[in-house]
């Protein structure tokens, strides 16, 4: 009876090839192939676009990292820039910068008559105009500090001006000289003669690195200084506040705290505060921080407090999943062998957590660094040139922020800024990569096999 | 000689649990039904029965392993020494340290083997010295036959070590803490035939000072290693007693049926 | 009985031990069953004769107890080859000592009776001898139990036959006795079921020896061992 009704059940099976294949596989191989095409087609597509993306942005930016260098000796005399004579800093200070700017031009006439170069038609006035605005500032700084320099020449190496800066890294050419009220192609002549001779040179930029922003008018002196420590002070506020804060939530509502309600709409919520778009919580910030609790503007303790609300978040989430994934035997272990409830989470869950937790907070923290619109809202985008102070009264300083920064510059008219705003970028980007970097080792040291 | 092996199969009569009238719910599901059952001093006992038919369930009562989960009640009285566990005044953790548990899985820590064993007893403060703890480790290991294998590697990971050789860990670190009843939730379902075999003859010999309880999807392996036999079927205690007895001649037709193998 | 290894779980080899010691006891109490009943016979001695009878239960108990041990070695630890050999072996040779047990009750019951007859010339020291024969037969099998001989448990099958020979001349010889004098007809008969129940004490002691040689070789030996008892074709002459 049994057997009958197993055959009935069955279809009889049919005789085939296996070296033939039939329609049907045919189809299934052919929409296999299908498939595996598009999905070849979608990775170029991501790598092509990530290939043109990192292309431009070197191209434009790689050159930011060399700057054209003058170098000049100065003639420093006492008459004209202490006129009363009695090293007094207060009163050497009345002398601005336009008391500085006949020197450098003396200095490249003196330079120009002593090597016997001349270029047709270019003024002493016209030649110093090679040499940055930035030159007489940096000239009366150097004299305020060391009055004793006074009635002495000293060699002083001065940036270029932002268009012979250009016109090395191909920015400039004769014709646009031309057509340029800023430069001559005479300057340019004069520009390759120093640079044949040895006084102009052409190396590594480390100003890019350390100096404050500048005007638009120098684009040749604007750095990314007071915008890295801004940044470096945010992370820090972030560090210290979203890991503890993010861990310890994570921790009572995986371990501790009970399956209900309240504990199931808290966690809705924390999933929905991570969706939230960043300039909500710059608005929240702005009327909170500043409007509310009165913290200055501009400073990194706000900067760093918004950035944390938006943090936290995805540090929750990502420790209560490295949390998770931490296999239950291992709690059983421990409260098998009479360890408490915290015994077992700190000797042995947080434990094997930690890589899964550092990796979550590092992408945290690395996407705060690159946050831009909570920032802009809390007046981080002022024009900033004094650096921070040292923590904690640093924190209360006003500063930028990279990816800040990156935003001011592209705003700015000088086609140089392009080229800085370029190399800012490169620099966040780096400094993304090297978190992520730092991310993927914690994971790879500590990740353990259980 | 012969004598010798009958005296030793006799067991001490003397009870160390007391099961009365235990229920059990998850949730709306009565996974226990009133189970009655005295656990002998320095014996093996294992119990057996179908999945699902609580026998594990009935385990993790025993040392309040159900407190953590939040859906479970228990009902009855279950005295260890006369003393109601489940009792206001009773702390969980100190109520583990002395009804020690190994799990189904070998769960070593990912510490170091010395540090594995030696947790029990750190949390507890059991040793004052670090000799003392050593010592205690010595021991627990040697007592899990683990020692001759293991003393060259006390700082090695105990996740590197063998399948059954963990197992063993975890037994040594539950021993460590002196426990007076061993609890083992199927602790060779994951060990091949030797492993198996080895952890067996261990629980054997932890008999001589523990009163160990088992639970086993393997008939023949609480045949091997228990004295007495609990046959567990859809929540009830069907048949509790003597394990030659259990599968030579069982009582109840339902024991018969289940350890020959015609329900399951 | 000695296995070269031992096993993992060293309360199997105990349980084995254990069985085995039984055996090895219930074999010496078979032996001094046959010895004693052979004795008793020759010195007409009615106590000792008692005491072989009485005897013949603890030699039951002895083997129901080992039945039950072999019933749960098997339960318990299901054994494999050699073990599994070694359970089946104790089994049948547990039944064939309690036979020879049996047998020795039957002559020690028989000398009873003779007590009351008149005396066979020579027959006594005959069986006497026979019996002592089939006790050796049996010492030698159960060492060579214990040892795992195969050839000393060959040489204790082919030493049958001289007892089936020697049966076979007492049956003769009590023929004659009856057919010259039927008076003796009753004291013969007796005789010749004790003759009978020696011969058979061997044919089970060679069983058990075939028992050994499967225990430690894993297969039978050939049927056709030499067969000395002819009395089944025999005639009275």
């Amino acid at each position: 009876m049994t057997d009958a009704s197993i055959a009935g059940a069955a279809p009889e099976p049919k005789k085939s090839s296996l070296l033939v294949q039939d329609a049907r596989t045919r189809k299934r191989n052919a929409a296999e192939a299908r498939f595996r095409m598009y999905g070849l087609g979608a990775v170029c597509t991501g790598i092509l676009a990530l290939v043109l993306l990192l292309a431009s942005i070197l191209s434009n930016g790689l050159s930011s990292f060399q700057q054209t260098y003058i170098t000049l000796e100065v003639a420093l005399p006492a008459d004209k820039l202490d006129k009363n004579g009695n090293r007094d800093r207060a009163e050497m200070a009345k002398v601005s910068t336009f008391g500085y700017q006949p020197l450098i031009a003396a200095a490249m006439e003196q330079k120009m008559t002593a090597r016997g170069i001349s270029v047709e038609g270019l003024s002493a006035k016209d030649a110093a105009g090679l040499v940055s605005k930035e030159a007489p500032a940096q000239l009366r700084n150097f004299v305020l500090a060391n009055p004793d320099v006074l009635d002495t020449t000293r060699t002083f190496e001065f940036l270029a001006s932002g268009r012979v800066d250009g016109y090395y890294k191909g920015r400039v050419s004769m014709e646009t000289a031309q057509l340029d009220k800023n430069i001559s192609p005479e300057q340019l002549q004069l520009a390759d003669i120093l640079l044949e001779e040895g006084t102009l040179e052409t190396r590594f930029n480390w100003r890019f690195f350390t100096a404050p922003d500048a005007s638009g008018q120098r684009p040749e002196a604007a750095g990314l200084g007071v915008a890295i420590l801004g940044s470096f002070y945010m992370m820090l506020v972030v560090l210290c506040l979203a890991l503890p804060i993010g861990v310890a939530t994570s921790i009572y509502l995986e371990e501790f705290a009970p399956k209900n309600r309240i504990t199931d709409l808290i966690e809705v919520n924390i999933s929905n505060l991570a969706a939230v778009p960043s300039i909500v919580f710059g608005i929240l910030g702005l009327a909170i921080f500043i409007n509310f609790a009165g913290l200055p503007q501009s400073a990194p303790i706000v900067g760093g407090l918004v950035l944390t609300l938006m943090t936290l978040p995805t540090i929750i989430i990502s420790t209560r999943a490295s949390l998770k994934s931490v296999p239950p035997s291992i709690r059983d272990a421990a409260l098998g062998v009479g360890a408490s409830k915290m015994q077992s989470v700190f000797h042995h869950v947080l434990p094997l957590a930690a890589p899964g937790i550092l990796t979550g907070t590092i992408i945290g923290l690395a996407q705060a660094l690159g946050e831009t619109a909570p920032l802009l809202l809390i007046g981080m985008v002022a024009f900033v040139r004094e650096y921070p102070a040292a923590p904690p009264e640093g924190f209360f300083d006003p500063a930028s922020a990279l990816p800040v920064q990156i935003y001011n510059w592209t705003q700015r008219s000088d086609p140089a800024f392009v080229e800085r705003a370029s190399g800012a970028i490169i620099v966040l980007l780096a400094f993304l990569l090297v978190m992520n970097a730092i991310a993927i080792l914690l994971r790879r040291k500590f990740e353990r096999r259980w | 000689m012969n004598d010798m092996r009958f005296t030793e199969r006799a067991v001490v009569e003397d009870k160390k649990i007391a099961a009365k009238g235990v229920q059990v719910y998850y949730g709306s599901n009565h996974a226990i039904k009133d189970v009655n059952v005295d656990i002998l001093d320095k014996t093996v006992t294992a119990f057996i029965g179908p999945s699902g038919c609580g026998k594990s369930t009935f385990l993790r009562c025993i040392n309040r392993m159900n407190d953590t989960i939040d859906i479970a009640r228990v009902e009855g009285d279950i005295l260890l020494d006369g003393e109601d566990i489940y009792d206001a005044k009773v702390d969980p953790v100190q109520l583990r340290a002395k009804v020690g548990m190994v799990f189904q899985k070998p769960n070593p820590f990912p510490k170091s083997i010395y540090d594995n064993v030696a947790y029990g007893p750190r949390i507890h403060g059991l040793a004052r010295t670090k000799a003392d703890l050593d010592e205690i480790v010595e021991k627990s290991l040697r007592r899990a036959a683990l020692w001759d294998e293991a003393k060259d590697r006390l700082e090695q990971p105990g996740t590197g070590l063998s399948g059954g050789q963990q197992q063993r860990l975890c037994i040594a670190r539950a021993v460590a803490t002196s426990p007076e009843v061993l609890l083992m939730d199927e602790p060779c379902s994951a060990l091949d035939p030797i492993a198996t075999a080895q952890v067996e003859e261990l629980i054997d010999e932890l008999r001589e000072r523990f009163s160990v309880v088992i639970v086993t999807h393997s008939m023949q392996q609480a045949a091997r290693v228990s004295q007495r036999t609990a046959f567990f079927h859809l929540g009830e205690l069907v048949e509790y007693g003597e394990t030659g007895q259990i599968f030579t001649n069982p009582e109840d037709p339902r024991t018969e049926s289940y350890i020959t193998g015609r329900i399951g | 009985m000695v296995i070269d290894n031992a096993h993992i779980a060293s309360a199997f080899d105990r349980d084995l031990e254990a069985i085995q010691a039984l055996i090895m006891k219930m074999g010496g109490m078979v032996e001094e069953q046959i010895s004693d009943a052979a004795k008793a016979l020759e010195n007409r001695d009615e106590e000792l004769a008692e005491t072989v009878r009485l005897r013949d239960n603890q030699i039951d108990d002895l083997e129901a107890k080992i039945n039950e041990e072999a019933a749960r070695v098997i339960a318990l630890r299901a054994p494999t080859a050699g073990d599994l050999r070694v359970v089946l072996t104790v089994i049948k040779m547990s039944s064939n000592l309690e036979r020879i047990g049996d047998y020795a009750k039957n002559m020690a019951k028989r000398s009873s009776v003779l007590l009351q007859l008149q005396e066979i010339d020579n027959a006594f020291a005959a069986l006497r001898r026979m019996s002592r024969d089939v006790e050796s037969m049996l010492r030698d099998a159960l060492d060579a139990y214990m040892k795992l001989d195969v050839e000393m448990s060959e040489s204790v099958i082919l030493r049958d036959k001289e007892v089936d020979q020697m049966y076979n001349a007492l049956f003769r010889e009590f023929l004659t006795h009856m057919m010259e004098d039927p008076r003796s007809i009753t004291a013969c008969m007796h005789l010749h079921f004790i003759a009978k129940n020696i011969e058979r004490m061997g044919d089970h002691v060679t069983s058990i020896s075939e028992q050994v040689i499967y225990m430690v070789s894993g297969e039978m030996p050939d049927e056709d061992r030499p067969k000395g008892d002819r009395t089944s074709v025999a005639i009275g002459e």
